[in-house]
C-alpha cells in the first residue's frame, strides 16, 4: 500500500507491538484481520504525510484477454508502486484484494466497504490497470 | 463461452468474486458466480486477476519481516460456537421458548399417559373422602373382602369386591349412594390410616356400552388426597387415603392369590 520498504516495515512492527500490548493486557486480538485492520489505518495515516494521489479520472481499458502476458512482463515493484498511486479506499480494495489473503466477507470486514463500494473499486481499477498496462507493455501484434 | 445476460446484483458481486473458489464464502456470490459460470468476461476477469495476483506474490518480503512472522498467541482463542450463540439474545430468546415448549409437552405427555376411564369420577370421590366424616356411614365391622357379598346381597351390586390386595383390611362402616351422575357408588371406611375405598361402575363406551377396560393400578392425587383406582368386571375400586402415593404403594405392590 505505500510502495515503501521501511515504512511498511515500520509499520509492520509498530501493529505487532500493539498486538503483543494488547495481548499482555488480556485484550489479545480476537482474529487475524484485526492485524490487517491496524496496518491499514497505518499506512493510510502513513500516506497522509507523504506526496497524495491526485483525484483525477484515469483512462479506462476493457480487460484483455491478452492481459496475463501483459502482466507477466511487469515488475513486482511495478505494481507494487501502480497500486499505491492509488487514491484510498481504492488503494486499499485493490492492495487487499491482490493479496489473496481474504475472503469475500473479510474482505468487506477489512476494507470496512459496501459489496457496490468494493465491486466499483475493483471494476475501475482493473480497467485502469488495464489501461496502463497497454501503455506500459503494449501487446505485440504476431 | 457465450454472452451472459447478468442481473445487476450479479454484476456487482462478480467484480468482487475472488479467483480462488475457497475464497468465495458469501450464498450471494456464489449464486452468481453460478449464473456466470458460462461468461466470457467471468473468464477474463479471474485470469486477470490470477496473473495480477501472482505477481504481487513475487513481491519480495524483507527477512526482518518474515523473522518477526507473530505467533497466534497474539490472538485471542476462538470462543466456542454454542458460547457465541447462547450470548445472542435472538438464539437465547428462542432457546428459552423452546425448552418452556419442550417442559409443557412433556407435563402434558405425563399427564396424556396417567389418564384412565373413569379418572373424573375418581377424582370428584376423592373429594367426597375429604369431606366424609364416619358418623353418615353404617357401621359395619368386617374384613373388607367379605364386602362382595354383602353389596350384592343387599345392593343387587354385582362385582363390588374389594381387590385381594385390600381385602384383608377392617372395616368401620360404610353406605351406598348415587352420585351427581346417577351411578351406584359403594363407599367403605378402613381403620388402618383411616383409608376409604370406592366401588364404582367403570366408564361405559357412549354407543356400544361396553365398559372401558385398563390394567393395573393409577395413581391421582388431589388436594392432599391420593387415590389408587383399579377396574375388573366393569367396576373400579379405589383406596383413597389422605396422604401420598408413598403410603398407598406398600398395599398396591402387595402380591394375592
Amino acid at each position: 500500500m505505500l510502495a515503501d520498504a521501511a515504512k511498511a516495515q515500520e509499520i509492520f512492527h509498530a501493529t505487532l507491538r500493539d498486538a503483543a500490548q494488547l495481548a499482555a493486557n488480556s485484550e489479545a486480538p480476537r482474529d487475524r484481520l484485526w492485524f490487517f485492520r491496524n496496518a491499514r489505518w497505518r499506512c493510510l495515516e502513513a500516506g497522509e504525510q507523504g506526496l497524495q494521489a491526485e483525484d483525477v479520472d484515469l483512462e479506462q481499458d476493457e480487460l484483455a484477454v491478452s492481459a496475463p502476458s501483459q502482466i507477466e512482463k511487469l515488475e513486482p515493484q511495478q505494481l507494487a508502486i501502480w497500486i499505491s498511486g492509488a487514491p484510498d479506499p481504492q488503494r486499499t480494495a485493490l492492495a487487499l484484494f491482490y493479496l489473496d489473503e481474504f475472503s469475500y466477507r473479510d474482505l468487506l470486514s477489512v476494507t470496512e466497504l459496501k459489496p457496490q463500494e468494493l465491486s466499483k473499486l475493483l471494476c475501475n481499477g482493473r480497467r485502469q490497470f488495464q489501461a496502463w498496462l497497454d501503455a506500459v507493455v503494449p501487446v505485440t501484434q504476431p | 463461452m457465450s454472452a451472459v445476460q447478468l442481473s445487476r446484483r450479479d454484476q456487482i458481486l462478480i467484480h468482487c468474486a475472488p479467483f480462488r473458489e475457497e475464497r468465495v464464502d458469501d450464498r450471494a456470490l456464489r449464486t452468481a458466480l453460478h449464473h456466470a459460470r458460462k461468461s466470457e468476461a467471468l473468464a477474463v476477469q479471474q485470469n486477470f486477476d490470477k496473473a495480477a495476483a501472482a505477481l504481487v506474490q513475487a513481491i519480495p518480503i524483507p527477512p526482518e519481516i518474515t523473522e518477526w512472522v507473530p505467533s497466534e498467541t497474539f490472538i485471542a482463542p476462538a470462543r466456542p460456537a454454542w458460547k457465541k450463540y447462547a450470548q445472542n439474545p435472538v438464539f437465547l430468546a428462542t432457546g428459552i421458548a423452546a425448552g418452556v415448549i419442550a417442559v409443557i409437552l412433556i407435563f402434558q405427555l405425563i399427564d396424556r399417559l396417567n389418564r384412565f376411564p373413569g379418572e373424573p369420577t375418581a377424582r370428584r370421590l376423592l373429594t367426597t373422602a375429604a369431606s366424609t366424616h364416619s358418623v353418615i356411614l353404617d357401621p359395619v365391622k368386617t374384613n373388607a373382602g367379605a364386602l362382595g357379598d354383602y353389596f350384592f346381597m343387599k345392593h343387587r351390586l354385582a362385582h363390588y369386591d374389594v381387590p385381594s390386595e385390600f381385602a384383608d383390611l377392617k372395616t368401620l362402616g360404610l353406605r351406598v349412594f348415587d352420585d351427581e351422575e346417577g351411578q351406584r357408588v359403594a363407599q367403605v371406611w378402613a381403620v388402618e390410616k383411616k383409608m376409604q375405598f370406592f366401588l364404582f361402575p367403570a366408564e361405559r363406551d357412549q354407543k356400544t356400552g361396553a365398559a372401558k377396560h385398563f390394567n393395573g393400578w393409577r395413581y391421582i392425587d388431589q388436594e392432599r388426597w391420593t387415590g389408587a383406582v383399579r377396574e375388573e368386571g366393569g367396576v373400579c375400586f379405589m383406596a383413597a387415603v389422605r396422604g401420598s402415593q408413598k403410603d398407598l404403594a406398600p398395599y398396591v405392590s402387595k402380591k394375592r392369590e
